[in-house]
């Protein structure tokens, strides 16, 4: 059990909060601890569960006087453990302040707090005809704050990009307790360093986003989903080149192999897309220009042998079931096994290289295992998970992991990749940060820490060591 | 007479089929449940604006079976909608899936359960399949009425709620008798549905009506190739006057309106907080 907090300090908590503000209550610490990461136990002190921007200030200069951790917590769907509270920090939920402002339908924005669900703020804005494109399987739980804190990425990158081409203005409480308002709702400011972007992707070591204005697109016309079976890697990445210079506007394009189709079908009973079983499938969404062109660049797809089997949702049930496919995949991994992730990314040219490379790596460090690939292709984004045999230990697995994890990123990092593509740092990937970033780039960094949070109270440990 | 290897006589696909068999499937444009569903404020419907559509998801399983049993005896697949244009949709689903031909009864206006029977009847008539396959209820309005009225104005035989125990397609699912089976003479359908004591097999003369229920199976994916078949599969156009059906509904809708909203559920922490509540709030122990 993590150590206690001071008494001072939670007599200030019971004097200048509502009663319902602090929680030491043992089944929400365990809950609150932790996110989808099951590798760490959770062990925090407390939970606090903040319902405006005032009460984060006012709490986070409490805990800068009584040099008190902070772990910033959203939906807590992050797997790099960034919101995980392994060492007695206080974690600070966004949770209660989830209120959304009124759509500008000017300038195509709209202002939450950082605890909105994401797909609450998306039929906020549906409404509206707009939307906000940022979007991942675990939309229903992630929140705002966490999206941008960690520059979430998700299925859509491939049209919109990334989290931070969705933000326009941030307030951010600082390890000081000040609240700043960060660029309002411009789309233009050319006043120097943009210092909203320090804090989008920083994993809440820097600041803590309490609001923000986020930039909205019309809603995408009719979407089509398709689902391919493709012969293997090759063809995924065949089929992609061909995509790219389709009548179409992709907006998600994605892969998985057999092996995680089966967890996912054995986790949510689902069946088999396709009568004959293939080892690569391609989930497409598109928006199709004009139909008859879509029509005869399909037929050449069969003609030319780049795909065996596919098919297209007929209505959006069987979009949702098509989707369901591969966004629970990661759910179907944690169900029914114990994975080790991996989240890299790579140019998209040398994908191909890099797999085949992969597999004799894998080869000799993994013989016989279980290694589950799948992500999103169309953004050189690659997630691999490793399962741990059934018949060994949880600490010899881990172990393992590590050391082929090195030679994994020695691999990432010859083909100019890097080792965490959307997933963040957090406490996970620490280790491995110097794969991905030059030691001058890793000393900025740890300059703009001590000078942002001087007593290294905000999320403590987590991206990297100061 | 040269002896058959055991291993050849295989069940689903036997060596000479047995009979061709004409099956007529409904495919129903309902409200796809991914869409919300808000009723107007006068009651008078529900609100339109936006809304995405499919085949009834029951209907959908009968084009799923049709498809098998044709598969097994040969034969053919006619499916059959009733609506506006925007029907041609759900036909061209059922045609994507397999079916070989499509009827689209063009008809824009209000209908009931007997308007629905009445016009179906007609088209069997017109068709004379051995058997109709529907859905036992659309998702729209949960009636479970057509296919019974249906068998009743052609005075045919009815076994409905067709079905299987289990829904999933597994390996052991696909060796499993189907539920829905043709007699070897092609006089006579077999149909397993469940009662609440568990499973009850019917027999019926042919021609006969089947209704469809949720576990009877999954049906498959339209291939693409399927998907660019069906462009090309013919519809023919029919109207309630070209059939001679006087439509006119015997039953209104005289007012829709929401359920009441569920209130959001609390949390206890014990046992004991639980039974008191149950006893002192609830009332109900």
């Amino acid at each position: 059990m993590a150590d206690a907090l001071p008494e001072a300090f939670l007599r200030a908590v019971a004097e200048g909060f509502p009663a319902d503000f602090l929680t030491l209550e043992p089944s929400e610490l365990e809950e609150y601890g932790r996110d989808w990461t099951r590798v760490y136990s959770p062990a925090p002190s407390a939970v606090a569960f903040p319902r405006t921007t005032d009460e984060v200030a006012r709490l986070v200069k409490l805990c800068h006087a009584h040099r008190v951790s902070v772990v910033p917590s959203g939906g807590r769907t992050g797997l790099a453990a960034g919101a995980v509270a392994a060492r007695g920090e206080l974690v600070l939920s966004l949770q209660r302040m989830n209120k959304l402002g009124p759509v500008d339908l000017l300038g195509n924005t709209v202002r939450v707090q950082a605890g909105a669900v994401t797909e609450a703020v998306h039929h906020h804005c549906a409404e509206h005809g707009l939307t906000w494109p940022v979007d991942f399987a675990s939309k229903g739980s992630s929140q705002v704050g966490g999206n941008i804190a960690t520059n979430a990425g998700g299925v859509k990158v491939i049209r919109y990009g990334l989290t931070r081409q969705w933000v326009l203005g941030l307030q951010v409480v600082t390890a000081q307790g000040e609240v700043l308002e960060l660029n309002g709702a411009l789309e233009k400011n050319n006043t120097g360093v943009d210092l909203r972007q320090l804090f989008i992707g920083s994993e809440g070591t820097l600041g803590i986003i309490t609001e923000a204005t986020l930039k909205l697109a019309p809603l995408p016309g009719r979407q089509d989903v398709f689902l391919f079976a493709v012969p293997d890697m090759a063809g995924v990445l065949s089929l992609f080149r061909e995509a790219r210079r389709a009548p179409l506007i992709l907006s998600a394009y994605e892969f998985f192999t057999d092996k995680c189709l089966e967890r996912v079908r054995r986790h949510r009973k689902l069946r088999s897309p396709f009568d004959a079983p293939s080892s690569h499938y391609v989930l497409m969404e598109a928006e199709s220009k004009e139909a008859s062109e879509v029509e005869a660049w399909l037929g050449s797809l069969f003609e030319r042998g780049l795909v065996t089997d596919g098919t297209l949702a007929q209505s959006p049930s069987q979009a949702s079931e098509l989707w369901a496919l591969r966004e629970s995949i990661s759910e179907s991994l944690s169900a029914t096994g114990l994975p080790h992730k991996n989240d890299v990314s790579l140019p998209v040219a040398a994908l191909e290289s890099f797999c085949s490379e992969l597999e004799a790596v894998f080869g000799a460090r993994y013989p016989g295992w279980e290694i589950n690939l799948f992500g999103h292709i169309g953004d050189g984004n690659l997630h691999i998970n490793v399962m741990k045999p059934e018949d060994m230990e949880k600490a010899e697995f881990l172990a393992h992991t590590k050391a082929a994890d090195h030679a994994m990123f020695e691999l990432v990092s010859k083909h100019r990749g890097s080792i965490s593509a959307e997933h963040g740092i957090g406490l996970l990937k620490k280790d491995y940060l110097s794969y991905s970033r030059s030691l001058a780039e890793l000393e900025l960094l740890r300059t703009l820490k001590r000078a942002m949070d001087p007593l290294n109270i905000l999320n403590p440990g987590k991206v990297l060591d100061v | 007479m040269v002896d058959v290897p055991v291993s050849c006589r295989s069940r689903e696909y036997p060596l000479f089929k047995e009979k061709d068999v004409k099956i007529l499937v409904t495919a129903k444009r309902v409200e796809d449940p991914e869409s919300k569903i808000k009723v107007k404020p006068d009651g008078s419907d529900i609100v339109r604006e936006g809304l995405k559509y499919k085949i009834n998801p029951f209907d959908e399983i009968g084009v799923e079976e049709g498809l098998r049993l044709v598969a097994k005896h040969g034969g053919e697949v006619v499916v059959v909608s009733i609506g506006g244009k925007e029907v041609q949709e759900q036909l061209r689903h059922a045609l994507a899936m397999g079916a070989q031909r499509a009827v689209w009864v063009n008809h824009t206006g209000a209908l009931d359960q007997m308007g629905v029977a009445g016009l179906l009847q007609k088209v069997v008539e017109k068709e004379k399949p051995d058997l109709v396959v529907l859905g036992k209820q659309s998702i729209d309005d949960d009636q479970n009425q057509v296919g019974q009225y249906l068998a009743e104005y052609l005075g045919w035989g009815q076994a409905t709620f067709a079905s299987k125990v289990e829904s999933l397609e597994s390996e052991q699912e696909k060796s499993k008798t189907p539920a829905l089976q043709v007699g070897a003479d092609g006089k006579t359908v077999q149909v397993v549905r469940e009662v609440d004591n568990g499973l009850a097999t019917l027999e019926c003369q042919l021609p006969a009506v089947v209704t469809t229920d949720l576990r009877l199976n999954l049906p498959r994916y339209a291939s693409l190739p399927g998907i660019m078949k069906a462009k090309s599969k013919p519809i023919e156009e029919l109207t309630p006057e070209k059939l001679g059906v006087d439509v006119t509904p015997k039953v209104q809708v005289v007012k829709l309106a929401s359920p009441p909203e569920r209130k959001a559920g609390i949390k206890v922490p014990d046992v004991a907080t639980l039974v008191d509540k149950l006893r002192n709030e609830a009332k109900v122990v």
